[in-house]
């Protein structure tokens, strides 16, 4: 199979050796998805508590890859559809949607502790449903405006359900996303969940899962993306002051790891794929996606390709739908050429242009007529 | 699935394990009613609590369980029980989260019951000390934590573990003791940076305690980084952490030393008689070492520009700028991978310099 001209070539590039890069082998990280969509074996059976999150990188992966409508019949988008809004509850603390029909006793209308909705479950419901082109005619947007402020701790952070004490910097940026989403931020006591925010900042410049924690790759996209969805209105003491920008920008440029060209979670840990997305798309979200070196990163991802489908965390594991999917959402973010050439990718909410327009549209309650 | 061979079973075989997993999952069903049903009556009995242990052993994932049994805790056998059966009964419930968490060691649901028995332990001792039971138990805990990161000493969980231990103990250990743990795991891996990150918590609380002087102590953190630089120059931990001591450069003296020292590593000037002459005898500086040096200064010689411009004078900080601009254009060869970024930071001051 042909090989790919280099995606870049920067000026004055003496340096740079013409070795052509291998291409994205797209139809095969579809295939692994949509294998992965159907079924999975045993041994991965603690997914089940998650299944929605899996649902949501399958769906993403055919979506960046623009498969959707050639894997996925219209029918399969429908029962897909439907499966998703059965996740959909309604209780005491609002409504959400909860990872799977895992827990949940025989159907009855609203929810106990034990089958609570999950926020980090919402955020990738909403996603799945836009990536699906749901017309959202179901959602219950009062109930999720209650569930997201059922889930706010005393800390200022988010927990995964509401009474948890798990709060930390994932759920805060999931429920950003959801208010964002839905244009109404009532749910949200905005000024303590930036402090909250500020609170989880190391002097490295990233930010930790929770307050006093190492800078992480992870919660550091999590933090600026959250910091970035405010409207500007809302929070102006939301935003980095400059000289936190740069040293922010410091921080996420040099987890880029010279050998390989990928990205590592933190200080002294090795590249792995997916924080290549959560460091890259935080960079891109900064305005800075410049300062990447967009090459040796394809190389890296190159690499990371698994032969009979998928993307792995590193070269020569096995792949998985979750490093599939930040790897090639990441890859849409870079922009490259060739095979490497995907549609726009928003980095903010993590789902493709079109995805993300579609969802902006119709989650927000239809304005009220005067 | 890939690489696993399919296995021939026969038709019968088949149907028997189908049966076998039919009924195990009947009976994990009607467990399951059981339970929740018991937990809608507010069913406080023993028996209740004897399912959820049986529940908890087959899924300890299922936190609405965990709690059931707290509230069976609370509302009945605590209610009907002495202090030394409370005591006994708490310290049951954490060995079986440890049987629990030897088989999912990050299900957080069992750590949070770790937690709660911890903070529910009463009063009380064996001796006449009201705070022996709980000093025993956290201490204990303390020791947990220790064997969690000595398995996996960048385990950022257990480290956030060990500062909610620490923070919890009856008896508050002297910051000094988390000093000297720190500077045991650092010593025994140089680029643990979760143990240097444990340090910029520790030694701000000792200083402000007036219990360490800051600026002797700063001295010998600066000895022990360049320990670190000379063990592993190109550990990223080591940059990071000598950044934190310099913070915002207020300190003149300290800032102009420190540069001066690491220009001198990068000169490799073995007969100097600097600080770094035992580092410069033996290394080999890589690309990455020599780069790290480079951004360092560079990130100080700005420091000293913007707290110190009416100490350097108008001409002490134009050679400054000029002496920044040269290792950013050295960098942009030395650190590919950070081209872009170099080069912007030297068009900022490019335009300074104008």
């Amino acid at each position: 199979m042909a090989t790919d001209p280099e995606p870049f070539t920067l000026p004055e590039d003496v340096s740079a050796q013409p070795v052509p890069i291998p291409p994205l082998e797209r139809s095969r990280h579809v295939a692994h998805c949509n294998r992965c969509l159907a079924g999975l074996p045993a041994s991965l059976t603690d997914i089940d508590s998650s299944r929605m999150v899996l649902a949501f990188y399958c769906l993403g992966v055919m979506d960046v890859y623009s498969a959707l409508d050639m894997k996925l019949s219209a029918s399969d988008r429908e029962a897909w559809r439907g499966w998703i809004w059965a996740q959909q509850a309604g209780g005491e603390h609002g409504t959400g949607f909860r990872p799977g029909p895992f827990m949940t006793r025989v159907r009855q209308p609203g929810y106990t502790d034990a089958s609570a909705p999950h926020l980090i479950m919402t955020y990738c419901a909403l996603l799945s449903l836009a990536i699906l082109r749901d017309d959202f005619r179901r959602l219950d947007r009062a109930g999720l405006v209650r569930f997201v402020r059922a889930c706010q701790d005393t800390n200022g952070g988010f927990t995964t359900t509401p009474g948890a004490d798990d709060a930390d910097l994932r759920m805060c940026y999931c429920a950003f996303v959801v208010c964002s989403f839905l244009n109404d931020w009532s749910g949200m006591d905005v000024t303590r969940a930036v402090d909250y925010i500020r609170r989880c900042r190391t002097y490295e410049g990233g930010y930790g899962q929770s307050p006093g924690a190492e800078a992480l790759g992870g919660t550091t996209y999590c933090a600026i993306a959250a910091l970035y969805l405010l409207p500007q209105d809302t929070a102006p003491a939301g935003r980095l002051t400059r000289a936190e920008h740069r040293q922010t920008v410091r921080w996420l440029v040099h987890t880029q790891d010279g050998a390989t060209g990928g990205f590592a979670g933190r200080t002294n840990k090795v590249p792995d794929a997916c924080y290549c997305f959560w460091q890259g798309a935080a960079l891109a979200i900064m305005g800075e996606k410049e300062r990447i070196d967009a090459v040796a990163l394809t190389r890296f991802f190159a690499r990371c390709q698994h032969r009979f489908g998928g993307i792995a965390k590193a070269q020569d594991e096995a792949a998985d739908p979750y490093h599939t999917y930040l790897a090639s959402a990441m890859i849409a973010i870079a922009q490259g050429a060739g095979t490497w050439a995907l549609g726009p990718l928003d980095p903010l909410v993590n789902a493709t242009e079109e995805t993300a327009a579609w969802a902006r549209e119709r989650v927000p309650a239809r304005p009220v007529l005067a | 699935m890939h690489g696993v061979r399919r296995s021939r079973e026969s038709r019968e075989a088949r149907e028997a394990r189908r049966q076998r997993e039919q009924e195990e999952l009947n009976t994990y069903l009607s467990l399951q009613e059981d339970i929740l049903s018991r937990k809608k009556d507010k069913d406080w009995s023993k028996d209740a609590f004897d399912l959820t242990t049986r529940m908890l052993n087959k899924n300890p994932e299922f936190y609405t369980v965990w709690n059931y049994r707290r509230l069976i805790l609370l509302n009945n056998i605590f209610r009907n029980s002495s202090p030394h059966e409370k005591i006994d009964i708490l310290a049951n419930e954490l060995v079986m989260t440890i049987s629990a968490l030897k088989v999912h060691p990050k299900v957080y649901w069992i750590w949070n019951h770790r937690r709660w028995c911890l903070e529910n332990i009463p009063e009380g001792g064996d001796d006449d000390d009201m705070q022996g039971w709980r000093k025993t138990c956290w201490k204990r805990e303390l020791y947990l934590v220790e064997q969690m990161l000595d398995a996996d000493p960048r385990n950022f969980h257990a480290w956030d573990y060990r500062r909610y231990v620490l923070s919890s103990m009856p008896i508050q250990r002297p910051e000094t003791a988390e000093l000297a743990y720190t500077t045991k795991k650092i010593e025994s891996d140089f680029s643990n940076f979760s143990a240097w990150h444990q340090r910029t918590k520790v030694l701000p609380r000792l200083w402000e305690s007036g219990k360490l002087d800051k600026a002797q102590s700063l001295q010998q953190e600066f000895v022990l980084v360049q320990n670190a630089m000379w063990a592993d120059p190109d550990d990223q931990s080591v940059w990071l952490y000598h950044r934190w001591l310099i913070g915002s450069g207020d300190d003149y003296d300290s800032l102009t030393r420190e540069i001066k020292g690491i220009h001198e590593l990068l000169e490799e000037q073995p007969d100097s008689k600097c600080m770094f002459s035992p580092i410069l005898a033996t290394l080999n500086l890589t690309n990455a070492c020599v780069s790290g040096c480079m951004e360092t200064l560079v990130h100080y010689k700005r420091l000293l520009i913007r707290s110190h411009t009416s100490r350097l004078g108008p001409e002490g900080t134009q050679i400054l700028r000029e002496e920044c601009l040269g290792l950013l254009k050295q960098l942009e060869e030395l650190d590919p991978l950070r081209r872009q970024r170099y080069r912007d930071l030297g068009a900022l001051r490019r335009r300074h310099c104008q």
